[in-house]
């Protein structure tokens, strides 16, 4: 097999769900395409993908970074002020003797989401430079996508949705800066796993390994 | 070989394991020595051709679920204190408070994320394993896509926890209103974590090993 990695030919795959080997054309801009036995999807549709993608979490680190400067709600009764963050969340359940549920909470709103959109722009630049130390960016990337699940953020606009209206008739509600700020970023990482196709990096990746 | 008839086969039977996490295809050594881990060239993670003891450890967590499943729904989730006296909410009495006040869409909701979805993740997990166990022929398209809505929706029932989370900071009004969080949390959170990783470790590809076609 020669090594040129320009294929116009098909790539061999396994289908991660039920195992069974098929070629992929290895067009860029193909349609979407999915496993003939089990119908799981082996390749995205999107033009362009790692540009896209690097431009999402770029400004999703923006609007995290935003998101998480201010308070997103605050409570006022009885003349009082309550404020929370997305840090304060987490913070309330330390506080509160409940340490396994604080580590929870902290992992999922802010440490996941974080680390996934630094180590995103790390891969993606890296792989647009064309500077790619195999060692270090491709554990780097597995970690991201094995990590996948666990940043929870949209999960977490929804309960705030809850509380507003468990709390609405007992207490005035402000919805603070970061409210906005935070729901752009859910909107942002949803494009970003749209846009993104985790095989376009992995070929780029792959190229100059022997196999 | 041609092309047609290598479409019918799978990575392990034309001798190659596909890694978990980039897809490269490896050639499967003829002769494994015990206690050698193969490595993936392209991203070093350690190869397998399936789930190492998949079915074992999804069950574990499962039942470990199964077990905290009970506290979890018995156990209130927070106590709410209103004027000095305190009053337990489990979680199926937050769900009926939000119908009480007449907001139907979110408590179908939250009964859904929190009710629903943890039973249907123990219950079809489960009916998975025993297919595997028994060898059942039975659609294999639609219990792989089974398999996959429940990887899916899974996450969604944090958002009980999550909504503790903020009511426990924002209410802190002395003894007027205050809200603790409740050992019933804890136990559904473990619940939820657990069969996270349940459906992590289940290898779908073992419903399609036992098919003979
Ligand atoms: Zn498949
Ligand atoms: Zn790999």
């Amino acid at each position: 097999m020669s090594s040129s990695s320009h294929c116009n030919s098909l790539t061999l795959r396994a289908c991660p769900d039920c195992d069974l080997l098929q070629e992929l054309p290895c067009s860029q801009a193909g349609h979407a395409i999915y496993c003939v036995r089990c119908g799981h999807l082996l390749k995205k549709t999107c033009h362009d993908s790692l540009n896209r993608s690097l431009a999402f979490a770029l400004t999703g680190i923006f609007l995290f970074i935003l998101a998480n400067s201010f308070p997103f709600i605050s409570l006022s009764a009885l003349g009082i002020e309550q404020d929370s963050s997305l840090f304060s969340a987490s913070w309330a359940f330390y506080q509160m003797d409940r340490p396994f549920l604080a580590i929870l909470v902290l992992f999922t709103t802010i440490i996941f989401p974080l680390l996934s959109l630094i180590g995103m722009v790390i891969v993606l630049i890296a792989v647009k430079m064309k500077r790619i130390q195999r060692t270090l960016i491709a554990p780097l990337f597995r970690f991201l996508m094995s990590t996948d699940a666990w940043g929870m953020l949209e999960v977490f606009l929804l309960a705030v949705l809850v509380a507003v209206v468990k709390l609405g008739d007992m207490a005035d509600i402000v919805i603070g800066v970061s409210m906005y700020a935070f729901i752009a970023l859910i909107i942002v990482l949803t494009l970003l796993s749209l846009s993104l196709d985790p095989e376009d990096v992995w070929q780029e990746l792959r190229k100059g390994v022997k196999q | 070989m041609k092309s047609s008839q290598r479409n019918r086969q799978t990575a392990r039977e034309a001798g190659l394991i596909a890694c978990h996490f980039c897809h490269s295809l490896v050639k499967m050594p003829r002769q494994r020595q015990e206690n050698t881990e193969l490595h993936c060239p392209v991203c070093n993670s350690v190869l397998h051709s399936r789930i190492p003891y998949s079915l074992t450890k999804t069950s574990a967590l499962l039942l470990a679920a199964l077990f905290l499943y009970v506290p979890a729904n018995i156990l209130p989730i927070m106590t709410v204190i209103f004027q000095g006296a305190g009053q337990p909410d489990t979680i199926m009495q937050g769900v009926l408070h939000l119908l009480e006040g007449g907001m139907w869409p979110l408590a179908l909701i939250v009964f859904v994320a929190s009710i629903v979805v943890p039973i249907l993740k123990l219950v079809v997990l489960s009916g998975l394993l025993i297919s595997i166990r028994f060898q059942s022929q039975w659609n294999p398209v639609e219990r792989t896509r089974l398999y996959r809505i429940m990887e899916f929706i899974g996450r969604w029932s944090m958002v009980d926890i999550f909504v503790i989370a903020i009511l426990v900071a924002l209410v802190q009004f002395g003894n007027t209103a205050s809200i603790f969080p409740g050992l019933g949390a804890l136990s559904f959170a473990a619940v939820v974590v657990l069969t996270m990783f349940a459906a992590h470790t289940f290898d779908p590809r073992l419903i399609w090993d036992n098919m003979h076609d």
